[in-house]
């Protein structure tokens, strides 16, 4: 966030630096039937945004290249293709290094190939933007939505949200910038969503109005220097190697890595503000209670309500961040639950292990169902679980149409 | 968020101390300081850290970058306030109280060492910390990421009380940590160590 | 820092680190002439290295920092080896993220000082070994050229991969045998130069260090050509003597075997006609401040 100052001035395309808590609580909202693509140009507009490096891959080029005209049109400040995911990622850190406020998209294989950037990112301390628009990662090579290398993201010491539709996507890209530029926190931010259910799908999304937009990035509020011969010390390289053979260098990179966890941690508190808590619950007295990210949890509703017509009570948690990881509230919502149903769109089930490894009496969780490789999850499969968890009988969905 | 039941003190803590907010240990408000780890109000932390100053038998202030360079006007005066400090300190202890004024001037890793005399360094703080025989410190002047750094370094292998003072958000990390550092801050630090003198003074 | 920047805060002065204290009086940061003549009667931009008694690329590394037309406003980027044990001791920011990413990193901070600073100077110079730039980089190396980005890439070419201790690498003569190539390198010593001229590199040098003054020379034109045209690249041989097997004080002597007329380092340069008119334009300027320079002392003395 930028000194006061700025606030009510005006950028080159007229829009007015407007204070983003104002901007995103209290200005009027205007809905808008859009893809999930068009809401992250839409975002973008609004966000101040220096530079913006892009990358074709599926189901991401489309806001990528969306991006690009808003470059042309004039509301970025510098738009380019770069050669692989890698490579962007690192341009990405280029251009954070130098003090601009960043942003790029990626997805799938992408994610997997610029994997090396990512915790170079979280201990640089450099608050860039990415989306990530999940997909498929393994061979057979597949583009269609599967949350796997969100798993992956998990331990770089990015921060990790994951978005449920177009309008948290819309909100939280703005919302993002304000928790990862803090000075506590400065830390690079992964937001996901489901490749194609959430980019591809048109929404009714309430944008901000067009001609406000959050103010610039302060590079000189960093926690470590800016790279622009601006600011001291003039002697500075970022990073200097703490790697010589003693224990006061092993020592001084555990103590970096764990500065790096402890901004994740500090990062909950003006998260919570933003995103109004780390996660939502709902009804979380009853007996079965689902926990889910994504557009899982909009699956869980389905099934929720499924479930409500036929007499059967059950609860809800929608988490929002996966990284900061939100256990206490976790815990707290699912301690009267007998049954926790964890529905994924993964093979492996990241969330249910981090659910098992954060809350009491643990063999409460259910890690399902899950589906993968694009398929969809249809939310009588969760009522079918459910259903066979609590003893009733439940007729195969595989059986249908036969 | 339960309140942690973790408390930021002096150590030697721990061969590898954890980062004080992993133990849940949450920054201040504006307006707001913390010592040990709990929320205060701001003058309240004033008066702790004036008499941390004022009972130390090595009081020492270590400027960052952010100050020792005149980057820009906020900085001059930041420096100015820092001077003073430092000089009101020096005023105010008794003859057998040592006060120092170490400077932080980079961040690099030095090998094989530095001179713990003139310097302070982020890898290595105890060293300075152990060859002064330090016993409280403020860092001020500091960018966030190496100060916390040398707050965790310190309070895993020395038994310094450190004390921030932060332009930023502050430091879970010190003992006593004030946030929105300015000049004006640092010059009412000194007024209120003024004020303490002769209160308190260092333990025989 | 921007030359305004550099001072110290007169309040702290007197507890500066001598070393800082020399930085503000007797470094060159804005001196409109500074160059490898410097050295030894001004405070050098690097403050220590803990590179080998000897070492050819610790001798580029002091001409390279003497030779930078605007250190005050020139931002670094290195990448793993031996040269990023220098780096924390250089008093110009600089940064090191990744093995090879040192063109990608260099794009995107030389677009975001552009963007920051516009109508200012802010020179980007990447300065990586042969590894980083030629085997592991080789693909963010070349798209910087295609790209035509604004920045001067330098490669201490030592032939192989020091810092893991030997290795052989693109850059490595044919039949030379070392780590990993137990039998000999199998094919060519990659051209490099050629490439970069192919690329669209306005300004491309080929040689050794084993002349201060050249090296001053080729340093100056191609942060000159970067900042006004486009991408340029110098190749400088900084032989690793301690895995060829030579002697501290026979680093000079190999560069200067390497550079005699059709050996590798033999002096080799492309200049596109842009960079020409460049660098004829201000070698003009340069001959007429010097002509100014020269009339005003002989005034000061009549």
């Amino acid at each position: 966030m930028a000194t006061p100052s700025i606030i009510g001035q005006k950028n080159k395309k007229g829009q007015v630096y407007t204070d983003p808590w104002y901007m995103l609580h209290e200005a009027p909202r205007t809905p808008s039937f859009f893809t999930g693509s068009e809401v992250i140009k839409e975002a973008i507009r609004r966000a101040s945004v220096d530079v913006m490096i892009a990358y074709p891959i599926t189901p991401q080029s489309e806001a990528a290249a969306l991006i690009g005209e808003l470059f042309a049109e004039g509301y970025v400040g510098d738009y380019f293709r770069g050669e692989s995911e890698f490579a962007v990622m690192s341009e990405c850190a280029g251009a954070a290094f130098g003090g601009a406020r960043v942003f790029t998209t990626t997805a799938g294989p992408g994610t997997m190939r610029a994997m090396e950037n990512f915790p170079m990112w979280a201990g640089s301390r450099l608050p860039i933007q990415m989306i990530v628009t999940c997909r498929g990662i393994n061979s057979p090579l597949s583009i269609q939505p599967d949350t796997l290398e969100m798993a992956y993201l998990l331990q770089t010491g990015m921060l990790v949200w994951h978005a449920e539709t177009a309008q948290d996507f819309y909100d939280w890209i703005l919302k993002g910038y304000m928790v990862a530029e803090e000075p506590d926190v400065h830390l690079p931010l992964a937001l996901c969503c489901d490749g194609f259910f959430v980019t591809h799908t048109k929404d009714m999304v309430e944008l901000t109005p067009a001609d406000m937009c959050l103010p610039p990035y302060d590079p000189y509020r960093s926690p470590v220097p800016c790279m622009d011969m601006e600011c001291p010390p003039v002697r500075m390289m970022r990073d200097p190697f703490v790697m010589k053979s003693n224990y006061i260098s092993y020592a001084t990179h555990a103590s970096w890595q764990q500065e790096v966890w402890a901004a994740v941690e500090r990062s909950r508190k003006h998260t919570i503000a933003w995103l109004d808590g780390l996660i939502d619950a709902e009804n979380v007295e009853s007996d079965v209670v689902i926990v889910a990210s994504g557009t899982a949890v909009s699956q869980g509703r389905e099934a929720v309500a499924m479930l409500a017509d036929e007499g059967i009570d059950v609860g809800l948690v929608k988490v929002k961040t996966i990284r900061p990881w939100p256990g206490e509230e976790i815990r707290e919502a699912t301690k009267h639950a007998k049954h926790i149903v964890i529905p994924e769109f993964n093979i492996i089930g990241w969330l249910a292990r981090e659910v098992k490894a954060t809350i009491p009496n643990n063999e409460r969780v259910h890690a399902g169902p899950h589906v993968a490789g694009g398929m969809t999850m249809p939310p009588e499969i969760i009522v079918g679980e459910i259903k066979s968890l609590l003893g009733m009988k439940v007729e195969t969905l595989a059986t249908r149409g036969s | 968020m339960a309140t942690s039941s973790y408390k930021v003190l002096p150590g030697p803590e721990h061969f590898l101390p954890p980062a004080a907010a992993a133990m849940g240990i949450r920054l201040p408000n504006p307006g707001e300081a913390h010592i040990h780890g709990e929320i205060v109000p701001e003058e309240k932390a004033m008066e702790v850290a004036a008499k941390q100053f004022l009972m130390a038998k090595v009081p020492t202030i270590f400027p960052g970058p952010l100050v020792l360079w005149a980057w820009n006007e906020k900085a001059a005066q930041k420096a100015k306030a820092v001077r003073h400090l430092f000089e009101t300190i020096k005023e105010c202890v008794t003859p057998s109280q040592r006060p120092m004024l170490i400077p932080m001037p980079d961040y690099r890793p030095k090998y094989p060492k530095i001179n713990p005399e003139i310097e302070i360094n982020p890898n290595h703080p105890n060293l300075t910390i152990w060859h002064n025989k330090i016993d409280t410190c403020m860092f001020v002047g500091v960018h966030c990421h190496q100060a916390n750094l040398s707050l965790k370094i310190i309070r895993g292998g020395t038994s310094c009380y450190t004390i921030a003072m932060c332009a930023q958000a502050g430091h879970e990390d010190a003992m006593l940590s004030f946030r929105d550092a300015t000049a004006e801050k640092i010059l009412k630090l000194a007024e209120w160590i003024k004020k303490l003198k002769g209160t308190v003074g260092p333990s025989q | 820092m921007s030359l305004e920047r550099i001072k110290i805060a007169p309040e702290l002065y007197d507890i500066m680190p001598p070393e800082y204290q020399d930085l503000v009086q007797r470094a060159t940061y804005g001196k409109e002439s500074r160059g490898w003549k410097d050295i030894g009667t001004t405070k050098e931009l690097i403050e220590e290295h803990s590179l080998c008694a000897g070492c050819p690329e610790s001798m580029a590394f002091r001409y390279i920092l003497a030779s930078l037309p605007n250190p005050e406003d020139t931002v670094m980027v290195g990448s793993t080896g031996c040269t990023s044990l220098v780096f924390p001791h250089v008093a110009v920011h600089n940064i090191h993220s990744l093995f090879g990413n040192q063109n990608a990193v260099a794009s995107g901070l030389k677009r975001a000082l552009a963007l920051r600073f516009p109508g200012r100077i802010k020179d980007v110079v990447v300065l990586a070994g042969d590894g980083a730039t030629v085997d592991i980089g080789l693909d963010m190396t070349l798209q910087s050229w295609f790209r035509q980005e604004k920045f001067t890439t330098i490669c201490f070419d030592n032939e192989l991969y020091a810092n893991t201790g030997g290795q052989e690498s693109g850059l490595m003569q044919k039949g030379f045998v070392a780590k990993m190539a137990p039998v000999g390198k199998t094919f060519e010593k990659v051209r490099l130069p050629e490439i970069a001229r192919e690329s669209g590199c306005h300004y491309v040098v080929n040689c050794t260090v084993s002349k201060p003054n050249l090296v001053e020379k080729v340093v100056k034109n191609a942060v000159y050509v970067a900042r006004e045209i486009g991408p340029t690249y110098i190749q400088f041989y900084t032989p690793c003597i301690l895995e060829i097997g030579k002697n501290s004080m026979e680093g000079l002597q190999e560069m200067r075997d390497a550079e005699k007329p059709n050996e590798r380092f033999a002096y080799k340069e492309y200049v596109s006609d842009a960079a020409k008119e460049l660098l004829a334009e201000i070698a003009a300027k340069e001959k007429e401040r010097k002509a100014a320079a020269k009339k005003q002392l002989a005034g000061q003395n009549a």
